[in-house]
């Protein structure tokens, strides 16, 4: 604001100038020796370290931004991204890692072009959740129903699930496709990253990341590169090396629990109830509401076509989640197109590797049984030996279900979950559940976007959706800087970034670590954990009955 | 502050014309135009810098009498590889008289922006110090300033609160004169004079050149109030503090 300063105290350098330098001095990850500046050709506007969706999706969009897209940018994957990018499995197949993508960063994805690329066959939206819990009789459903009733239309979308890969291809596609493939390096590793120096010839890169990279599978010097970049993005994961250069620390915890993921077959059950039967389709819906409107008398006396006042809008598809709490965890089956489904179940280590070691059929089994029986049965299959020894070749598990189904007291769901005929071969897997957040997701030149900024329990689904969040923002935030002729690493161009998503990842990521310690609640078999099950109970059914309560709540996921 | 006078430079180009001066259009001339600034009183830089990285800057000469600003300025454009790529942006430790002798054989009317953001509060004489300024005005170009309404408002933001003793001051007592701030009203006057001047004098000198225009010299004066406030940042305040 001065013109001219009116005395010599003006002339400091102020507290958080002093600061961001001496930070930017101190950072340091791997080992690195930096001596000179890397030359022009070296240095870039933006760098992203991880080429996985949330790293993908921000260089599409800001590839595809006119304001943004002249900007110098460099993504750095360890792994083969044209392996991803070739990435192709036959329609009856389905990736066991798949993501259900909220309607907010469907329009995300295709405001940056990507989602054309997808295969929109491999992917299924769905209007409807239902949640039960096993330690009482209580269940809610989650749809737009009320919406849909009131405005005659069709049942919005809750959400769409897609495999990871194959998001992953459409936005590698998406990049090709605006002849941005030169800016990503895979099979690169980050060696190390420093800074870059005070060059008396030259520039003063002295708070500039510099990043070491060594191309995989080669030794020695031969291939490896120095770059700077103006503002370093960490979409590195969980134990991003960027984060640690910049001094973030982290807070979670583990959740003791691992989620188990798997593809499973359907079954495709001509009950008009089946969400894998759509009773009535949109294209029906759209021309009987036609008919309806028009006053053609000849129109509504077609009886090939639906009445239209007697219709109610299809389902495509129901997600289906069950608490068990005695169990360590949810059990949720997502539906995927042709009858498969994806399966993430949370829950303890133990039961975790026990059902990694049932056979496929045992497996199925045991699936159905956690979606039906009542958990003192389901306790009870996790006793059976894994080993087939039974003269028809059923497991153990499979007589087991057959006979406890007849005699179960448990309550379904009003839609009931579908009945799981087969596993997928080769599509069992596990990883540990933990809840993380760095204490800051921005620092000068640096900024951290999914997985390195937050990690959260699955069972809301939320976790990619934060970091497709993350990236719009980010790509938000480098636009304005760049139309406001800031530096886009500087920490104020960085500030709007971590104002907005800080907040929503500790929104989410509290909600879903509050629901999963209620939803602990009644692990024991004691009265006092039957007692707080029945609570639960009544809760879950009180927010079912308020009007808006539900419809609140799929907002703030929306 | 500085994005508020970016947004404030990116209306004024809209209302004179109707393609988007960011547009990456190839078609319009007007999209593929680069500007020249002229920013006078540059002090550390902070406005001369965000103008030299806009993609559509040609070049931006940022002047200031003061040395040590003018050090701090350059220092901080040592910090940054764009802002060092030739004759984007230079630094210039003048003032606005002298401001000739050192851009020799550019010519006077050479910059499409001259811009004197919180200078004029600081001069003893701003009519010959804006006059000064315009004659380096291309025509068709923009003055863009901002300097702090003479309001009893901003006596009470500038000189009791900026000025007051730690912890509350800001900037060093005796930073602002609050009788050398000016009003829009002042500012509009002003320029309705110089064109009434300029439009007289025209008419009666013989050797015009054919330059007897049915015109002003200088066109519509657009005023925009901003205020500070706290933990917001700045923001427009809707209409001048003379307008309330």
């Amino acid at each position: 604001m001065l013109s001219r300063p009116a005395s010599k105290s003006s002339r400091y350098i102020c507290k958080a100038c002093r600061s961001a330098i001496n930070a930017s001095r101190k950072r340091k990850f791997g080992t690195n020796s930096i001596t000179s500046n890397p030359t022009s050709d070296d240095i870039y506007d933006v760098v992203t370290v991880g080429g996985g969706p949330v790293g993908l999706a921000l260089l599409a969009a800001l590839k595809t931004s006119p304001s943004t897209s002249h900007l110098k940018c460099l993504l750095v994957e360890s792994q083969s991204l044209a392996k991803q990018k070739s990435w192709s499995l036959p329609p009856d197949a389905y990736s066991n890692r798949a993501s259900s993508i909220t309607p907010t960063n469907q329009s995300f994805l295709e405001a940056i072009e990507a989602w054309r690329h997808l295969d929109l066959t491999r992917v299924q939206p769905y209007d409807e959740m239902q949640v039960w819990d096993a330690g009482n009789a209580a269940s809610i459903q989650f749809d737009w129903s009320a919406e849909a009733i009131k405005y005659n239309a069709p049942l919005r979308t809750v959400a769409t699930m897609v495999e990871n890969s194959n998001l992953s291809r459409g936005l590698l596609r998406r990049i090709e496709d605006v002849g941005a493939e030169e800016s990503m390096m895979s099979g690169w590793n980050v060696k190390g990253i420093g800074n870059g120096i005070d060059d008396p010839e030259g520039c003063n890169l002295s708070t500039w990341p510099v990043l070491e990279l060594q191309q995989i599978g080669s030794e020695g010097s031969q291939n490896t590169k120095q770059i700077a970049t103006r503002l370093l993005i960490g979409a590195d994961g969980i134990n991003s090396p960027v984060r640690t250069f910049a001094g973030i620390n982290t807070n979670g915890w583990d959740y003791g629990r691992h989620g188990v993921v798997a593809t499973l077959q359907v079954e495709s059950s001509s009950d008009p109830a089946s969400p894998f039967q759509n009773s009535v389709s949109n294209d029906d819906f759209d021309s009987a509401l036609e008919d309806f409107l028009s006053d053609d008398p000849k129109s509504s006396s077609s009886s090939s076509q639906p009445n239209f006042e007697n219709i109610t809008p299809s389902n495509r598809a129901t997600a289906f989640q069950r608490f068990l709490p005695a169990l360590g965890g949810p059990i949720a089956i997502l539906p995927l197109p042709n009858n498969h489904a994806s399966l993430v179940w949370s829950t303890t280590p133990q039961i975790a590797s026990y059902l990694k070691s049932l056979s496929p059929s045992a497996f199925t089994a045991t699936v159905n049984a956690a979606l039906r029986l009542e958990q003192v049965d389901i306790q009870y299959l996790f006793s059976l030996p894994t080993t087939i020894s039974e003269p028809n070749n059923t497991s153990p598990h499979e007589s087991e279900l057959t006979w406890r189904l007849q005699h179960t007291k448990s309550t379904p769901p009003s839609r009931s979950p579908p009945w799981i005929t087969a596993l997928q071969p080769n599509t069992i897997a596990s990883f540990p559940l933990r809840l993380r957040n760095a204490t800051s997701y921005i620092a000068p030149r640096i900024a951290l976007a999914g997985d390195a900024a937050h990690t959260i329990h699955p069972l809301a689904g939320q976790g990619l959706n934060l970091g497709l969040g993350d990236a719009e923002c980010l790509s938000r935030t480098i636009r304005y800087a760049v139309e406001h002729g800031m530096d886009i690493g500087d920490l104020m161009a960085l500030q709007g970034y971590s104002g907005e998503r800080y907040a929503a990842a500790v929104r989410v990521s509290t909600g879903v670590d509050l629901l999963n310690k209620v939803y602990q609640i009644g692990s024991g078999d004691g009265l006092v954990g039957s007692l707080l099950g029945a609570a639960r109970g009544l809760g879950m059914r009180a927010v079912g009955m308020v009007p808006g309560v539900r419809e609140a709540i799929m907002r703030t996921v929306d | 502050m500085n994005s508020l006078r970016h947004d404030f430079i990116q209306s004024c180009l809209r209302s004179v014309s109707s393609a988007s001066p960011n547009s990456n259009d190839a078609q319009n001339p007007e999209a593929t135009r680069k500007y020249k600034y002229l920013d006078v009183g540059c002090g550390g830089g902070i406005f001369a810098s965000s103008a030299a990285r806009l993609p559509n800057t040609a070049s931006v000469t940022a002047i200031d009498p003061t040395s040590e600003v003018i050090k701090v300025a350059r220092e901080h454009q040592r910090g940054d590889p764009m802002l060092s790529q030739p004759g984007r942006l230079q630094y210039l430790n003048c003032a606005i008289e002298e401001l000739d002798s050192h851009i020799e054989g550019q010519g006077k009317e050479s910059f499409d922006f001259v811009t004197v953001f919180e200078v004029v509060e600081h001069i003893d004489k701003p009519a010959a110090f804006l006059r000064q300024a315009l004659a380096h005005l291309k025509p068709g170009g923009w003055l863009i300033g901002s300097t702090i309404a003479r309001h009893p408002v901003s006596y009470l933001t500038t000189k009791i609160v900026a000025e007051a003793p730690w912890p509350i001051g800001v900037v060093p007592p005796g930073t602002h004169d609050w009788n050398k701030y000016v009003n829009p009203s002042e500012v509009r006057e002003w320029f309705a004079h110089e064109n009434h001047e300029l439009h007289t004098r025209n008419v009666e000198t013989s050797d015009n050149e054919g330059r007897i225009e049915a015109g002003d010299k200088y066109g519509v004066v657009r005023v925009e109030g901003c205020i500070y406030l706290p933990l917001l940042g700045w923001k427009w305040a809707g209409g001048t503090a003379e307008s309330r």
